[in-house]
């Protein structure tokens, strides 16, 4: 997690999605490092310049393809975290070095190796590391000295997002405050509030979600019943038969249920393959990232937990399906199917 | 199996008004004979055979199976009934169509919780006794309709049936594989001592029969 244990410090009128602003706001390194630095009560402060890559009419993309982090080279643990590099990899020697570490999905797309030079912007910087996470973020990320993030970009002593880690025994809150009341162009937000700004936004995709679900729930069901009805009715003589020549009710009852569970079983198989490789389709759509680099990492895109779900829920809404047409084949007579037969 | 009938009756709703179908039929099935139920269509033969072969209930009277009201009887205890003390044969055989010849064959005993081996050694003894040993993996699909008629003889016959109601069992073959189903019958009748009751127009059926009952409009009238 980015900035775990920290509050960031933005600037007003940013749009801040959690802890990344992803829109406006600049904030002058120099003055605005050293006023955070004097309030009471910090005990480190990390200039961070973030960069979302824009689109080919300077939009920012709904679903950045790719980002860039300039960060100070002796704070790149605070800000990140312990991350591993690739074999043979190392993080940037110091401040003025062309070095950056690359994101792994980026470096597998462009097939970036330890030891590489590239271009950005005009500029070749050297490949001294590859990231060995499964971090979405830091996947799609580069990651470079803050000096050289803002040369290449062209925002000369600006950053975006200031991180500063509050002392022991200072609250993260209490911090905030007081940063507030000492520096009137920035907002600070603590953990929870970066976490509070999306969270109505999750919540409502979650309403929505459970919404089509059910809808989509009910349309299966009422589906699956009516072509297991139909199934049961085009084949009634069998079940007639099978009546006359004594099978139990149960019996009847169960083979009707126990088709309908294994087409659930195989519907669930299919289903839940083409459900993820559908939103590994879409993430490579919205991402121009080539499917086969999300391969990888199907199982972080669609959690086994979520396909277990979907398959039990599919078998679960074919077994219910199943029950009003194995009532109807229990009730099915020899006497009544041949009458209307003939 | 004794089977008797008394004031038997069977009628439908057919829109707004009622039509019998069997009326006040009195019949005593005693010995292991082959009895036929003779008689124009709609004239209530079919329905005359489900109601003896507790596949119906009827509006009004009686079936007796040994004494025993059938009337008295739970669901359950007719499905037993039906199962080892009956074997039915149909018009256009109900073979299930999923199933191989010597599955079906094995299908009523299953239902009667018998052993695998013991449901493959008879089905294998009957098919063989049918002469289509060489036929016991076709699916009803492969067979020929003589074929498929002596599957469904072959399943009547899995459990040892006290009687065999068959209705029409001719009704879908040509006369030579109807001749051989008739004498299939009859030899069921005579080698095994079951009663069999068919419900026929084919006249070849009667002079092989003990006895014959007419049906006219759902009434019977019996001929030796």
């Amino acid at each position: 997690m980015l900035f775990n244990g920290q509050v960031t410090v933005v600037s007003k009128d940013a749009i801040v999605v959690q802890a990344i602003p992803i829109s406006g706001g600049m904030l002058p390194e120099d003055s605005t490092v050293k006023e955070l630095v004097n309030i009471s009560g910090v005990a480190t402060v990390t200039p961070v310049l973030f960069v979302t890559s824009v689109g080919s009419q300077g939009m920012v993309q709904a679903v950045p393809v790719n980002f860039t982090m300039g960060i100070p080279v002796d704070d790149w643990g605070l800000v990140l975290g312990p991350i591993p590099l690739r074999p043979s990899g190392h993080f940037p020697a110091n401040d003025s070095s062309n070095e950056i570490v690359a994101g792994a999905s980026i470096a597998d797309q462009y097939n970036w190796t330890v030891g590489i030079d590239i271009r950005v912007n005009g500029y070749t910087l050297h490949v001294s590391g590859v990231f060995d996470t499964k971090m979405a973020l830091l996947n799609r990320c580069l990651v470079m000295p803050l000096t050289l993030a803002q040369t290449i970009y062209n925002y000369p002593q600006s950053v975006n997002i200031i991180a500063v880690k509050p002392l022991q025994n200072i609250a993260q809150q209490n911090l905030t405050t007081a940063i507030k009341q000492r520096i009137g162009y920035v907002s600070a937000l603590t953990e929870t509030e970066r976490n509070d700004i999306v969270q109505p936004v999750l919540d409502q995709v979650q309403t929505w979600t459970l919404g089509i679900e059910a809808v989509v729930f009910v349309m299966s069901l009422i589906l699956v019943m009516t072509v297991t009805v139909m199934s049961v009715s085009e084949r009634r003589r069998d079940f007639a038969t099978l009546d006359a020549i004594g099978a139990p009710m149960s019996y009847i009852f169960r083979v009707v249920v126990i088709e309908t569970l294994l087409i659930g079983v195989l519907g669930g198989i299919i289903g839940v393959a083409f459900g993820s490789l559908t939103a590994l389709m879409l993430a490579s759509f919205y991402t121009s990232i080539p499917v086969t680099l999300f391969f990888p990492s199907v199982l972080e895109i669609v959690p086994p937990v979520y396909m277990l779900e979907m398959f039990t829920a599919i078998v679960g809404i074919c077994c219910l399906g199943g029950i009003i047409p194995a009532v109807n084949a229990m009730r099915m007579h020899i006497a009544e199917v041949l009458r209307a037969e003939y | 199996m004794n089977i008797r009938t008394v004031n038997l009756t069977r009628t439908f709703r057919v829109g707004s008004s009622e039509i019998a179908a069997v009326k006040a039929v009195n019949l005593e099935l005693k010995e292991p004979k082959l009895f036929a139920v003779i008689g124009p269509s709609g004239s209530g033969k079919s329905t005359l055979l489900n109601l003896m072969g507790l596949n119906d209930y009827p509006t009004s009277g009686n079936i007796f199976v040994d004494d025993a009201d059938a009337s008295q009887l739970s669901g359950r205890e007719r499905r037993r009934i039906r199962n080892t003390r009956m074997g039915f044969i149909f018009q256009t055989f109900n073979l299930f169509p999923t199933l191989t010849a010597l599955e079906n064959v094995e299908l009523p005993m299953s239902l009667a919780n018998k052993s695998q081996e013991v449901q493959e050694e008879k089905a294998l003894k009957l098919l063989e006794r049918l002469g289509l040993s060489n036929r016991r993996d076709h699916r009803p699909k492969q067979l020929s309709m003589g074929e498929m008629q002596r599957v469904a003889i072959a399943r009547a016959l899995a459990n040892n049936p006290e009687v065999i109601v068959a209705d029409e069992p001719t009704g879908e073959l040509d006369s030579r594989t109807a001749r051989e189903i008739i004498i299939l019958l009859q030899d069921v009748n005579e080698i095994e001592k079951t009663m069999v009751v068919v419900a026929t127009h084919d006249e070849k059926i009667i002079d092989v029969t003990d006895k014959v009952y007419t049906m006219q409009d759902g009434r019977l009238k019996a001929e030796d």
